[in-house]
């Protein structure tokens, strides 16, 4: 059934992925031009902060996104578009699940979460940490992965990535599921869910666990489709969320 | 006073891993391919192995070690505690070394607390219990343990095993990673407060800084030698100084391959081969399976790109295809007659402050009774000439009822 789209709403929540945050995404550039203001939480160790210690389990790390989510949402609390990938797929399902009144709708491109033991995908941590990124894109790996916290020094840049991936591993070991598949009839909102179709990491059969509608697949696309694909990506979350309409 | 510690340290290896292993397969650990193993050759070589130790407890060693590898074609010992149980029984003069047990690994870890004191017990009280962390590819892929809470996980269970052993009433424990109501282990260790504590470990900063603050041994087993281990070995003694500690050499115990023979050159004709079985075929491991991110905390990682151990590091990577000169003149191998071994030894061991010596006198695809012979020409000939190193020195970190 098509979604209604919340017309009210102007904001975007949006999780960025195993990556971490190297900036906007093109697509998720796309929606702020859209008219959308779009919000990232400080999420756990995604800057390559010194001193960053892991969660010790899946409730500490949805403790620590709802604490960076709270402190960049600040006063306004009205429910929001929440645009999840990858492991920023995984925190956002559960922030519809448990904290429902945050979320006007779900946008999902490839969340970790839920793993298929027939379809396993690649182990992202069975090679060495250089040659990593290259599994999670299809087209490349944009420049912008490779070149943060440059401006550190090359130590300081090069310990910045592997806290950056201290964060992401330790949230997913060892296959990246967190049951989500026992609780995702939770989530009322109205909710879209795109897949790359040569995501290497999440193979496309694991999309058929995590929605009861045939997800949206982005040809051409990996892991992190948004980046492969901005235009596809932002052309489908745009025609769900639907244009902005101030208050 | 002390005399030095000399132990008879066994890996229990595969011994039949293809020629062609390395072309063949990704790797020695993890995923290696389960067919290789002959059931009937992995029963003997136990055997085998377990009458090699007994035979150094024969020959005088002051100690038998064993260790933990999970997925491993040159560790056959997944439970160390199994193969320690028969060593107790069967010996009666050395401390049994038990360099497992990776402690984060088991839930709850007072299973382990409870093993080492029935060890204990059966030993007459020459145990050593050893807390390694474990490696990468034992704890983070074969047994799928978080690296990033690894650390946190295992020192916790360290503290859980040592108030098991040394609480006399039943008591509660509510860590982070285990909560147990009612913690009250029977039987408890022979050794009292309990059997010394010993810590295998790589170099990374947070483990000197451990064995300093609790008075624990640190083990270096590194399979490089010697030249590769002085690096580590000195951070260790730099930093018990940095923390004010005194510099006794049993604070530290070194691992060393070693091969004797009635001469230099029975020596080398005896330990080429299965040296380089094991350096070139048994240490074949996918590189994907040494740095899983969180394993090596930040202070190691900043320590690592500040300092020579970065060197180290790379010098590991470039171990392949060694032939047997290069590893003898790397100090992988220490090989020779007994005059030859017994002074290059006295040599590391008082250079490095090391008063406790592992000895890998059996390594790779090594015959039985070239191993038999290796450790009778220690026990006899090497040993006795190494023993006064650091008799001045109290050793505080050998069981009490050990030889």
């Amino acid at each position: 059934m098509p979604h209604e789209p919340a017309h009210s709403r102007t904001r975007v929540l949006y999780l960025p992925g195993i990556g971490g945050h190297p900036g906007l995404s093109p697509a998720m550039e796309q929606v702020a031009a859209a008219g959308y203001e779009v919000v990232v939480p400080d999420l756990p160790g995604f800057d390559g902060r010194s001193g960053f210690q892991p969660p010790d389990d899946h409730l500490g790390w949805l403790t620590a996104t709802w604490d960076a989510i709270d402190e960049v949402l600040g006063a306004d609390t009205a429910a929001c578009h929440v645009v999840g990938a990858s492991v920023g797929g995984m925190l956002a399902a559960d922030l519809a699940v448990f904290r429902p009144e945050l979320v006007a709708s779900l946008t999902l491109i490839d969340p970790f979460g839920i793993f298929s033991e027939s379809n396993p995908g690649f182990d992202l941590y069975a090679v060495v940490s250089g040659q990593r990124l290259r599994h999670l894109f299809a087209k490349g790996v944009p420049e912008v992965f490779t070149t943060r916290f440059d401006e550190r020094g090359p130590d300081e840049a090069r310990i910045a990535r592997y806290l950056t991936e201290i964060a992401m591993a330790s949230m997913l070991w060892p296959l990246g599921d967190r049951r989500l598949a026992d609780r995702i009839h939770r989530i009322r909102c109205p909710r879209l869910t795109l897949w790359g179709e040569l995501d290497e990491v999440l193979p496309l059969a694991v999309a058929r666990r995590w929605s009861d509608d045939h997800p949206v697949v982005v040809s051409g696309a990996g892991h992190l489709a948004e980046w492969d694909a901005p235009d596809e990506i932002a052309g489908a979350l745009l025609a769900f969320i639907g244009p902005v309409v101030s208050a | 006073m002390g005399a030095m510690k000399l132990c008879a340290f066994h890996l229990m290896p595969y011994p039949d891993l293809p020629d062609d292993f390395n072309t063949k397969h990704r790797s020695v650990w993890v995923d290696i391919d389960s067919k290789l193993f002959d059931p009937a050759v992995v029963a003997r070589s136990y055997h085998e192995y377990i009458n090699q130790l007994v035979y150094a407890d024969e020959c005088g060693f002051d100690g038998i070690c064993v260790n933990e590898h999970h997925s491993n074609g040159y560790g056959l010992m997944p439970s160390p505690n199994l193969i320690a149980s028969v060593l107790a029984h069967r010996t009666s003069q050395a401390a049994i070394v038990i360099l497992g047990n990776s402690v984060a690994l088991y839930d709850p870890p007072v299973r382990v607390a409870e093993e080492m004191a029935m060890l204990d017990l059966l030993s007459g009280g020459r145990v050593v219990s050893g807390f390694p962390c474990g490696t990468t590819m034992d704890t983070a892929y074969a047994y799928s343990a978080n690296p990033g809470t690894l650390r946190a996980k295992y020192h916790e269970a360290i503290e859980l095993i040592v108030k098991a052993w040394t609480t006399p009433e039943p008591f509660s424990f509510n860590g982070r990673f285990t909560q147990m109501r009612n913690v009250n282990i029977v039987p408890r260790p022979l050794q009292q407060p309990h059997p010394p504590i010993w810590i295998p470990g790589g170099g990374s900063v947070e483990t000197w800084d451990f064995c300093a603050d609790n008075d624990y041994v640190y083990a270096a087993l590194s399979y490089y030698g010697h030249l590769m281990a002085r690096e580590t070995v000195d951070g260790y003694w730099r930093r018990l100084e940095a923390t004010g500690k005194d510099d006794n050499p049993y604070r530290l115990a070194f691992m060393q391959f070693v091969g004797v023979a009635d001469t230099d050159a029975e020596a080398y004709r005896l330990y080429k081969e299965p040296a380089e079985y094991f350096f070139n075929r048994s240490l074949h491991v996918h590189s994907g399976y040494t740095d899983p991110p969180g394993y090596v905390t930040e202070a190691s990682v900043r320590a690592r790109y500040k300092s020579q151990v970065r060197a180290v590091a790379r010098a590991k990577q470039a171990k392949h295809d060694l032939n047997f000169d290069e590893m003898v003149e790397k100090g992988y191998v220490v090989i020779g007659s007994p005059d030859t071994v017994r002074e290059t030894l006295a040599h590391i061991a008082t250079e490095m402050r090391c008063g406790q010596l592992l000895t890998m006198l059996h390594f790779g695809n090594m015959r039985d009774d070239v191993a038999r012979n290796n450790i009778r020409l220690f026990g006899d000939k090497v040993a006795p000439g190494l023993r006064n190193i650091f008799s001045d020195y109290d050793n505080r970190w050998w069981p009490s009822n050990a030889a």
